[in-house]
C-alpha cells in the first residue's frame, strides 16, 4: 500500500493539495482529542481552527518552500540524466573511434569551410563601405554605346554638366565629385633626412570628402576656392602617412611639405582607416581648367551621392538625359557617349562577384556532402547497433530513453564537430586573407561571421540529430524477435541499406560535380599560365620612376639626359644583359589607345575605327623583354627626329590595319597626331591582361620624346633578377637622390599577380574537391564494409560450397561498383548543367569539356573502387566455419 | 497554567529534529509531543510548525511520506534522515554550550573588571 501511494505521490505531487490534506488531518486529530476531553464536536472544531491560526499563511509559506524544493529536484534530476547520457555517449564513441573521428572531422570541415566562405562573401558583397550611408554612393564612368566600351575615364566637361544639371543627386556640395589617380615624390618632410619616396594619392574636387561624408580628424576640408587652377597649394594626407612619416606630429597641419619639388601646405589629416580611391596617402585639389573639352576623357571617374530615395536606375536615367543634351551640343566629342552609373560597392568588388558566386555554390555542395556523410555515418552506426537497441528495448528501456541516448550521442558528435569547425573557419579565413596579393583591400573586412557560423552549425547539428535518431526510432519500434533472430542485420535492414546506398550515390555525384569544377578552373589557370606571352618574363627586374617637372627636370631634354645617364650606368654594371624602359610594361594596367589611320587609305567610317595601343619605348626595351623582331629594324638613337617619327608596330596591326600588305616604310598615325614611319614589325605579345589577345600596337621611340614617368626593365645575365634591385636603387640615387623608385617587382611577380585570382580559385576548388572525394570515399567505405558484415554468413556458405576468392570479391565489389557508377553518371549529368555558371571564369577550356569529364569519371572510379575494395578484401578472407558459427 | 513562552529563532528546528529522533510522526504529533514535554510552557504555533517541517525537508534533514491514518485519511509522516540525525547532534551541542554560556553570565557574582 505504502509503495503504491509513493508512486501515486511521485506522479501526482501537488504542493497545494498536499498542504490542504496535511492541515485537514491536523485539525481532525485535534478535534478528536478535544472531543475526547469532553467538548462537543462543534466547539471542538471551532477551537481546533482557532488554535491553528492563519491556515492561509501557513499554506502559502509551505507551498513556496515545496515548489522551490521540487524545482531543485527536477533540475538535479535533469542534470543527472544529461551527464549520465553524455558519459554513456562518450564511452560508446570511444569504443568506436573510427566512427567518432570521421563524423566529427566531416562535420568540422563542412561547418568550418562553409562558415568561412559565407562570411567572406557576406563581407565582400553586403557589408557597407567605410563611408557615410555608403549604399547611396555611386561610381560614375563613361561608356560608349557604339563600341560597347565600359568603365572609360570621364572628362571634366561631362562631369561639370552632370554636377550642375542633375536632379537625382544630393543637393549642393555633397552631390557629385570627380577624382583621378596621381602619384607624387615626397622629398622633404618635417623630419629632415628621410629618403625620397613615392606616395599614391588622388586629385579630388574640393567636395569629394563631403560626398563621401568623411571629414579630416585633424585640420579641415578643402574650400571651394582652393580647387581653382593656380590656387591649389593645400593637401590633405592620410592617417597612415601622418603616423608613418611624420610621427603623428599634431603640429603638422599648417606646415609645408615638398611634393615633386613643389611646396604644399598640409591642411588636414583623414581619420585612420579612411581610404580613397583604393589606397592613397595624399589628396590634392583637382584644379581643372574649367574650359577643358568634353572629349578629353582622361580622369579616373566621378563619385556621386544619390538624393534620399533615389535609385541607381533613376540616377542613371537622369544623367543620360543630360548626356542626350550634350550629344546634341557637342557632336564630335559626345556622340554615343554617356554616363555609366553603378553602386560604389559594385565598382570596388565587381570583379570578385563571379568567383564568389562559384565559391558559394561549391561550398554549398561541400556542406551538403558533409551533412550526407554525417547522416550516412549515423545511419551506419545505428544499423550496427540495431541489435543492442533491440536488447535494451527488451530489457525495459523506454523508447524515449533510447531516442534520448542516441540523440545525445549525435549531439556530442555534432557539437565536437561544431567546436572544431570554428577553428577550421578561422583557419580558412586566414588562408583567404593570405591569398590576396598586397594585403586585403580596405573595403573587405574578413572575419568569421557569427550568424553564418551559427546557421551552418545548426544545419549540421540538425542533420546529425535527425539521422542519429532514425535508427533509434526504428530500432525501438522494430519487432524484437525479428531483430534478434536476424542477428546483426537489424530490424528494417533493407530500408536502411537503400537509404544509405542513395546517400552514397549522392555523395559520389556531388564530388563528381566539385571535381569537374576544380579541374576546369585548374586547367584555366594552367592554360593562362602556359599561354605564350610573347615575351620572356624570367630574369627581369622592373621599377617605375617619375621625374618631377618642378625639381630639376623642367624640360624634355632634362628628362632624356637623366635616362641616358641611368641606362649608361646600368648597362655597364655586371650581370646586366640589357636595359630598357617603356611607359607601361605588360599587366600593370597601362593601356592607352587611340584610333589608327594608315596614310593613303580612306579614313574608317565612324564606328569602324581600329583602336590601337600606343606608347613610347626605349631602344632596348623589346630586347630586354624578349620580344622578337619579325621584319625591319629595331628603334635606336637615330630615331630622334621629331619631325620624322619612326615607329615599331605589332603583327596584329599589320594584319588589321594593313590587311597583310607590306607595312615597312608606310606611315601611320593615331587620331590627329603627326604621321610616323614604320621601321620594324615586332612579334605580338600580351599586354593588358590575360586572357585578352595581344593588341594591335604602335611604339614610338623615347629618342624623339621621353615621358616623365617610365617603367625601367633590366634583364639579368643569370641568377635572380631581385639581385639587380640594389644596383638600380644605387644608380638612381647616385644620379639624383630626389627621385623615388616605386612598384619594384620582377616580371615573374607581375605575371603571377595578374593570375592570382585564377590560381586562388583553382586551389580553393581543388581543396574542396579533394575534401569531397575523401568524404565520398569514407561514405562508400562505410557502406561496403557494412554490406560485407551483413553478408558474412552468406559468403561463408558460398565459400563452403566452393566459391573462389575471385567470385566472392566480384560479388561484394559489384555492389560498390554499381553505387560508384550510378553516382558518377548522376554527377556528370549534374555537372554538365551546373558548369555553365563557371563559363565566365574559364579560359582555354569549355565548361562541358569532354576530356575533363572523362578524367573525372576515370579518376573518381579508380579512387572510389579502391575505397570499396579494401572492405571487399575482408570478404574474401571469410572463414566459412567461423562465419557460420558466429550466428 | 503558565503563560506560554515564544520560541527563540532556530530553536523550533532543534525541537522538531529531537522529537522525530524517536521515530516517524505527523505534524500534529510533533506539536503535541513538544507541548507535553515542556509542560505546555513552550507553545508551538502551527503557523510556524508546518513551514519549519517543510524547510527541514527541503534541506534534506527529514523526509516525508504519505500514509493512511486510522481514519483512512491521507496523512503526511515525517522521518529523520541520517543527515538530520547529524544535524540534531551538532545543534544539540551548540545549544548546550549556548545555555551554559548564558547561565554563566546569569550566575555571575561580580562585575568583570
Amino acid at each position: 500500500m505504502t509503495r503504491w501511494l509513493r508512486y501515486f505521490e511521485f506522479f501526482r505531487r501537488d504542493p497545494r493539495r498536499d498542504i490542504d490534506d496535511e492541515i485537514r488531518a491536523h485539525l481532525e486529530l485535534r478535534q478528536a482529542d478535544l472531543v475526547a476531553q469532553g467538548f462537543t464536536p462543534e466547539v471542538a472544531r471551532a477551537r481546533a481552527q482557532r488554535e491553528f491560526g492563519d491556515a492561509a499563511a501557513v499554506r502559502e509559506t509551505t507551498v513556496r518552500v515545496d515548489e522551490r524544493m521540487m524545482r531543485r529536484e527536477h533540475r538535479a534530476e535533469w542534470w543527472d540524466t544529461i551527464t549520465r547520457d553524455v558519459r554513456v555517449a562518450l564511452r560508446s564513441l570511444r569504443a568506436n573511434p573510427g566512427f567518432a573521428v570521421s563524423a566529427i572531422v566531416c562535420a568540422a570541415a563542412g561547418i568550418g569551410i562553409t562558415a568561412a566562405i559565407v562570411s567572406a562573401s557576406y563581407s565582400v558583397l553586403m557589408r557597407s563601405l567605410p563611408y557615410r550611408d555608403s549604399d547611396r554612393l555611386v561610381a560614375i564612368y563613361a561608356e560608349n554605346t557604339q563600341h560597347d566600351w565600359h568603365g572609360v575615364n570621364v572628362s571634366w566637361g561631362d562631369f561639370a554638366s552632370w554636377r550642375d544639371n542633375n536632379r537625382a543627386f544630393q543637393d549642393g556640395a555633397a552631390g557629385v565629385a570627380i577624382w583621378t589617380w596621381t602619384t607624387n615624390t615626397l622629398t622633404s618632410a618635417a623630419t629632415a633626412g628621410d629618403d625620397a619616396e613615392r606616395i599614391y594619392g588622388a586629385y579630388v574636387s574640393w567636395n569629394l570628402f563631403r560626398v563621401l561624408g568623411v571629414s579630416p580628424i585633424i585640420g579641415r576640408n578643402f574650400l571651394p576656392e582652393e580647387d581653382a587652377p593656380g590656387r591649389n597649394h593645400e593637401i590633405i594626407i592620410s592617417h597612415r602617412l601622418w603616423t608613418r612619416r611624420f610621427g603623428s606630429d599634431s603640429a603638422l597641419v599648417g606646415k609645408t611639405l615638398q611634393l615633386d619639388g613643389r611646396p604644399w601646405t598640409v591642411i588636414g589629416v583623414m581619420p585612420p582607416g579612411f581610404n580613397f580611391p583604393d589606397r592613397g596617402d595624399a589628396w590634392e585639389p583637382f584644379a581643372a581648367d574649367p574650359n577643358e573639352s568634353h572629349g578629353n576623357r582622361q580622369y579616373a571617374g566621378a563619385i556621386g551621392r544619390l538624393a534620399p530615395g533615389v535609385s541607381v536606375e533613376q540616377a542613371r536615367a537622369d544623367l543620360h538625359r543630360i548626356d542626350a543634351d550634350l550629344e546634341a551640343r557637342f557632336r564630335d566629342e559626345n556622340l554615343n557617349w554617356r554616363a555609366e552609373v553603378m553602386p560604389l560597392r559594385d565598382d570596388l568588388v565587381g570583379n570578385l562577384r563571379d568567383p564568389l558566386k562559384v565559391l558559394l555554390a561549391a561550398v554549398g555542395l561541400v556542406l551538403l556532402l558533409a551533412c550526407i556523410n554525417v547522416a550516412n555515418l549515423m545511419l551506419a552506426r545505428g544499423a550496427s547497433r540495431a541489435r543492442e537497441i533491440a536488447i535494451r528495448s527488451a530489457l525495459g528501456a523506454s523508447r524515449e530513453r533510447l531516442v534520448r541516448q542516441l540523440m545525445t550521442e549525435s549531439l556530442v558528435v555534432a557539437l565536437a564537430g561544431g567546436a572544431l569547425g570554428v577553428g577550421v573557419a578561422a583557419l580558412v579565413i586566414r588562408l583567404v586573407r593570405a591569398a590576396f596579393p598586397g594585403g586585403l583591400p580596405f573595403y573587405i573586412t574578413l572575419g568569421v561571421d557569427r550568424a553564418a557560423l551559427a546557421m551552418v552549425a545548426a544545419i549540421t547539428i540538425v542533420t546529425a540529430i535527425l539521422f542519429g535518431i532514425i535508427p533509434a526510432i526504428r530500432g525501438s519500434r522494430a519487432d524484437l524477435n525479428a531483430s534478434l533472430r536476424d542477428g546483426a542485420r537489424g530490424g528494417s535492414g533493407v530500408d536502411k541499406a537503400r537509404l544509405r546506398n542513395a546517400l552514397v550515390v549522392g555523395e559520389i555525384a556531388l564530388s563528381a560535380v566539385l571535381l569537374t569544377a576544380a579541374l576546369l578552373l585548374m586547367r584555366t589557370y594552367r592554360n593562362l599560365h602556359e599561354t605564350p606571352l610573347g615575351f620572356t618574363e624570367q630574369g627581369i627586374a622592373t621599377a617605375q620612376l617619375t621625374l618631377p617637372r618642378n625639381a630639376g627636370y623642367p624640360t624634355a631634354t632634362d628628362v632624356q639626359r637623366f635616362y641616358a645617364r641611368l641606362f649608361e650606368r646600368l648597362r655597364n654594371a655586371p650581370n646586366v644583359a640589357s636595359v630598357g624602359a617603356a611607359q607601361g610594361i605588360p599587366f600593370t594596367g597601362w593601356d592607352v589607345q587611340g584610333d589608327v589611320h594608315v596614310e593613303g587609305e580612306a579614313p574608317a567610317p565612324p564606328g569602324q575605327e581600329l583602336s590601337t595601343h600606343f606608347q613610347y619605348v626605349s631602344a632596348d626595351y623589346f630586347k630586354t623583354m624578349g620580344v622578337s623582331l619579325v621584319s625591319g629594324r629595331w628603334l635606336d638613337a637615330s630615331d630622334a627626329d621629331t619631325l620624322n617619327l619612326h615607329v615599331l608596330i605589332t603583327q596584329q596591326l599589320v594584319a588589321k590595319a594593313f590587311h597583310g600588305a607590306e607595312p615597312l616604310g608606310k606611315r601611320v598615325r593615331i587620331g590627329r597626331d603627326p604621321w610616323a614611319t614604320v621601321v620594324g614589325v615586332i612579334q605580338d605579345y600580351h599586354h593588358y591582361r590575360l586572357p585578352e589577345p595581344p593588341p594591335p600596337a604602335i611604339f614610338y621611340s623615347t629618342a624623339a620624346y621621353t615621358p616623365r614617368q617610365m617603367t625601367i626593365a633590366i634583364r639579368a645575365k643569370s641568377g635572380d633578377p631581385h639581385d639587380l634591385v640594389p644596383l638600380l636603387r644605387s644608380a638612381v640615387r647616385e644620379i639624383d637622390p630626389q627621385v623615388a623608385l616605386f612598384q619594384v617587382q620582377t616580371m615573374d611577380e607581375v605575371v603571377m599577380r595578374m593570375l592570382w585570382r585564377q590560381r586562388l580559385m583553382g586551389n580553393v576548388l581543388g581543396t574542396f574537391a579533394a575534401l569531397a572525394l575523401a568524404m565520398a570515399c569514407v561514405g562508400l567505405y562505410g557502406v561496403v564494409s557494412y554490406a560485407v558484415s551483413q553478408r558474412t554468413r552468406e559468403i561463408g556458405v558460398r565459400v563452403a560450397l566452393g566459391a573462389t576468392r575471385g567470385t566472392v570479391l566480384r560479388l561484394v565489389l559489384g555492389h560498390g561498383t554499381r553505387l560508384v557508377m550510378a553516382g558518377i553518371a548522376a554527377g556528370l549529368v549534374a555537372a554538365y548543367f551546373a558548369m555553365r555558371i563557371l563559363q565566365t571564369l574559364l579560359y582555354g577550356v569549355h565548361a562541358t569539356d569532354p576530356m575533363t569529364f572523362g578524367i573525372v569519371a576515370l579518376g573518381l572510379t579508380a579512387v572510389a573502387l579502391l575505397a570499396a575494395a579494401i572492405p571487399s578484401r575482408r570478404a574474401t578472407r571469410v572463414d566459412p566455419i567461423i562465419a557460420m558459427r558466429a550466428e | 497554567m503558565p503563560r506560554p513562552v515564544d520560541l527563540l529563532q532556530g530553536t523550533l528546528d532543534l525541537l522538531i529534529l529531537k522529537t522525530l529522533s524517536w521515530g516517524p510522526a505527523h505534524g500534529y504529533a510533533v506539536a503535541r509531543w513538544i507541548e507535553q514535554l515542556t509542560g505546555e510552557v513552550l507553545n508551538v504555533g502551527e503557523g510556524s510548525l508546518y513551514p519549519a517541517l517543510h524547510r527541514l525537508e527541503e534541506r534534506g534533514w527529514v523526509t516525508s511520506e504519505w500514509q493512511l491514518s486510522s481514519t483512512k485519511r491521507r496523512t503526511k509522516v515525517y522521518r529523520l534522515t541520517t543527515d538530520g540525525r547529524g544535524q540534531l547532534r551538532a545543534e544539540s551541542s551548540q545549544w548546550a554550550s549556548f545555555v551554559d554560556a548564558v547561565a554563566k553570565v546569569l550566575r555571575a557574582q561580580e562585575q568583570p573588571s
